[in-house]
């Protein structure tokens, strides 16, 4: 264990150092990580407001509190580690990381925890100056708040796991980027970032619960928003539990079927 | 006129050279369909819940969101590769090829490189543009019609102009590819009505990165709601840019040959 | 058996290929019918190796040097055949296994790009669970050998191509691992940056007793660094042994140099003349009839020198290659 977190140190000082090469990548990620929940957040208000001040369950007000909120939570969930994985495997870089006593996924995860901790306390500030302008309303209660710290770091691990093994796919074919694009399709739609999970029809909801992609984004939002009852937010934990297993389960799976894949053809 | 000529080689090649990858062909079209069905589910959950989305209503819309289609189509296919390429080529010293050819030097970076399939999006986003005016009924007449390719046209002036001068930050800077991702980034904005975004993102879309005049304008045109006003400015905003870009082309490029051995 | 650092048994990576030709035609012929033929990168090759030996690999491209050493360092699985390293079977990438090899490759690159080699070292310390004192010492031993003290601090993008090759191998040796595998180390190198990293093998190998298994196209690496050379060709094993002994059993030839007084003499009745440069003329004789060729020229001729050597190496290789092509 001792050693697991001197292998973690180090990769944040090398993630820190390297990062003033990529500040560009880091302020582009932040642009559109801030636009899109921002245009939601100015399409719904304007649909609210024509509609008598609310649609569905949530007021002009709520929804601006709804959308700040998801722009961090999505932020801190967020990975890129599907892209990485297509070039790894093209550049034939995998060689280097598979000759080590140490499994990949650690230094990626670093490097992920590392970069955020350098934008995140930029979009805070970003997302309370939109507050400003566009006043929100969030009043969740004291438990609720504090339930929503292992809900994040549930929801980290839960998209972290998925979406490494998702990367994976690289392994077995080129055409990365199709699947990407329908996973993020799925994300948008089922993670409540086009509109709150509420506004969708029940089939969809239902949808939404099952997969787990309520569970990365959406879920953590909604309990920091303080919309949900104690039992609910229990559920929501033990549904992250749930995908947290699973999760790992098929990253151990396709993790060691793509090593031998990989292992087979070589680079 | 030899400038058509050129269009017509330089396209001929890129072509041929992407036919070679006919898998492209279906995986533009799948990731193009993908992206269309998005956007129209997106307008399919907001339209559930109202009439009229900041005066416009959903035809009008749907026009919009096949505008944004036809003009990323539009952009992809020609501007967005050739000013990558330019920018490529200014930091690997390949511009010297080019400038070494009795031609115009900023029309060829211009039209170097074709992203052939991109015109796939161009006919899906026509697609959706014609359904709508169809919903629309008798409300699109000959004046709306021109008025569009008017501003359509103006509106790719613009961008091509406000690229060329992006790229053209090369020949000074060195990370530029960049800005050119965040451009991407913001486009998505041009989705939905600029009407709709408060002021100061307005005038961000409208001056910064003017994505207003190649979206929103002409969808205006198409729905009757353009006025005089806007049209004009358009216009003489893509002169303007256009000119502006010619010469920041100039002195980029004396400062190029300048340095280079 | 358990006392080799290294043991390879009927070793073989086949590839399969699926081949097409161009045309319309053709590819939609392959939408129902996938032609395939077999690669054999390695085709049946065995041998060991002894702890602390250094060998060579010797072998065109494409010969199966580079492959035999993925194999061995776990990163490509072999299609069938035994190897084992260290005791350990190479393709179950143990931990333990891993932390006492390390494969150095020409164009793999594991230093971050933007920061100092230290920093990558430092990284390197804790992945491979190096004790800190342990670390010192070696990191010290290596700066000194390699003389990497101006570089350390540097980034790596700011040096040249032959520094960063010395830190590239420094990292890959901070967990002084028992078994270094060398893949074309000293490729892109100029002259006397690869006789500084020869230098360095023999003095690594000899201060750690390190197993090292070293592929090259260049003889200088090889002459300088193995007394036992491996020869691999179309993926099979040509030779086995001795430097010396590759020489004697794959040429048929001897070369003899002779200087003259006369810069125009004509000494093709005694053997095909190779070269001439003013007074000293290279002749090719056959092997078998060195020692009378030379009598006669010295009975002969006015000799002011007279050299009998092997020729050089490449030429043995090439013939080795030439053989077995046909």
């Amino acid at each position: 264990m001792n050693n697991l977190w001197d292998l973690y140190l180090q990769q944040f000082k090398t993630t820190f150092a390297s990062m003033v090469q990529y500040r560009a990548s880091l302020v582009i990620w932040m642009i559109s990580h801030v636009l899109e929940p921002l245009v939601y957040l100015i399409v719904w208000s304007t649909v609210s407001l024509t509609g008598g001040g609310s649609v569905g369950d949530y007021t002009t007000r709520q929804f601006a509190g709804y959308f700040l909120v998801l722009m961090l939570v999505n932020h801190v969930t967020y990975t890129w580690i599907m892209y990485e994985f297509e070039y790894r495997v093209r550049e034939g870089m995998f060689s280097v990381a598979l000759l080590k006593p140490v499994h990949p996924i650690h230094s990626d995860i670093a490097d992920n925890i590392s970069s955020k901790l350098i934008t995140l306390p930029m979009m805070i500030v970003v997302a309370v100056g939109l507050g400003f302008m566009f006043h929100p309303v969030i009043a969740p209660p004291v438990w609720a708040l504090a339930s929503a710290i292992p809900a994040l770091v549930l929801a980290f691990m839960v998209r972290f796991l998925l979406e490494w093994t998702l990367a994976q796919s690289a392994f077995w074919t080129t055409r990365v980027g199709a699947i990407n694009q329908i996973y993020f399709v799925l994300v948008l739609f089922l993670s409540g970032q086009i509109a709150p999970l509420t506004l969708f029809p029940k089939f969809v909801q239902i949808i939404a619960g099952v997969l787990p992609f309520r569970w990365m984004i959406g879920f953590p939002v909604e309990l920091l928003l303080g919309r949900l009852s104690p039992e609910q937010a229990w559920a929501g934990i033990g549904a992250q539990l749930v995908w947290l297993l699973v999760g790992y389960a098929l990253f151990r799976i396709v993790w060691r079927a793509g090593v031998r894949i990989y292992s087979a053809v070589g680079a | 006129m030899n400038y058509l000529r050129l269009l017509f080689v330089f396209f001929r090649v890129n072509v041929l050279g992407e036919m070679a990858y006919r898998a492209n062909f279906f995986i533009q079209l799948f990731q193009s369909m993908v992206e269309l069905v998005t956007a129209l589910l997106g307008l399919a959950v907001v339209f559930s819940y109202t009439n009229t989305l900041g005066g416009w209503n959903p035809n009008e819309v749907l026009a919009l969101v096949g505008v944004y289609f036809l003009v990323g189509g539009l952009i992809g296919l020609v501007v967005q590769p050739a000013m990558g390429k330019l920018i490529e080529s200014v930091r690997d010293g390949t511009l010297d090829f080019t400038l070494a050819k009795p031609e115009d030097a900023q029309l060829l970076v211009s039209i170097q490189r074709v992203e052939i399939w991109k015109l796939i999006d161009i006919v899906l986003g026509f697609g959706v543009l014609t359904t709508a005016l169809v919903r629309l009924g008798e409300h699109v007449g000959g004046w709306e019609a021109l008025s569009f390719t008017v501003m359509l046209l103006a509106g790719v002036v613009i961008i091509y102009s406000f690229w060329l001068i992006l790229a053209a930050l090369s020949f000074w800077f060195v990370r530029v590819e960049n800005i050119l991702e965040i451009f991407q980034s913001v486009y998505e904005a041009g989705r939905w009505p600029i009407s709709l975004y408060p002021g100061w993102m307005r005038f961000a879309l409208t001056f910064i990165i003017p994505i207003a005049f190649v979206t929103t304008v002409p969808a205006e045109a198409l729905t009757g709601r353009l006025t005089v006003e806007t049209l004009a400015g358009a216009v003489v905003l893509a002169g303007v840019l256009f000119a502006l870009s010619r010469a920041v082309w100039r002195v980029g490029l004396r400062q190029y040959s300048g340095t280079s051995a | 058996m358990s006392s080799n650092a290294i043991h390879i048994e009927n070793l073989q990576k086949i590839y399969v290929v699926s081949e097409r030709e161009s045309g319309v035609r053709a590819a939609f012929q392959s939408l129902f019918h996938r032609r395939t033929s077999e690669v054999r990168a390695v085709d049946g090759i065995s041998f060991n190796v002894d702890p602390g030996e250094i060998v060579g690999f010797l072998g065109p491209n494409g010969a199966g040097k580079t492959t035999t050493l993925k194999m061995l360092s776990g990163l490509l699985h072999p299609t069938t055949g035994d190897a084992s390293v260290l005791g350990f079977v190479p393709s179950r990438r143990e931990r333990a296994f891993l932390r006492q090899i390390t494969l150095v490759m020409g164009q793999r690159n594991e230093l971050y790009w933007d920061i100092p080699p230290l920093d990558s070292f430092e990284l390197n310390r804790a992945v491979y669970r190096i004790p800190t004192a342990d670390y010192r010492r070696m990191l010290d031993e290596l700066t000194d050998l390699l003389n990497l003290q101006e570089l350390l601090h540097k980034p790596v993008r700011n040096l040249s191509l032959g520094e960063r090759m010395k830190c590239e191998i420094a990292a890959a040796l901070l967990h002084t691992p028992q078994v270094v595998f060398l893949d074309e180390p000293t490729i892109g190198l100029d002259v006397t940056m690869q006789r500084r990293i020869r230098s360095f093998i023999a003095e690594y190998n000899k201060r750690f007793g390190a197993t090292v298994l070293l592929t090259s196209h260049y003889m200088a690496d090889v002459e300088a660094l193995c007394k036992r050379v491996i020869v691999i060709h179309h993926g099979k094993l040509l030779f086995d042994g001795d430097l010396s002994r590759l020489v004697q059993k794959f040429t048929a030839h001897k070369t003899i140099i002779v200087q003259l007084e006369q810069p125009d003499a004509d000494l093709s009745s005694y053997g095909e003349l190779v070269s001439h440069d003013e007074s000293h003329y290279t002749l090719r004789v056959p092997k078998s009839e060195t020692a009378h060729i030379t009598e006669r020229l010295l009975a002969d001729l006015p000799i002011i020198d007279l050299l009998v050597e092997d020729p050089p190496i490449e030429e043995v290789i090439e013939q080795v290659f030439a053989q077995e092509g046909a």
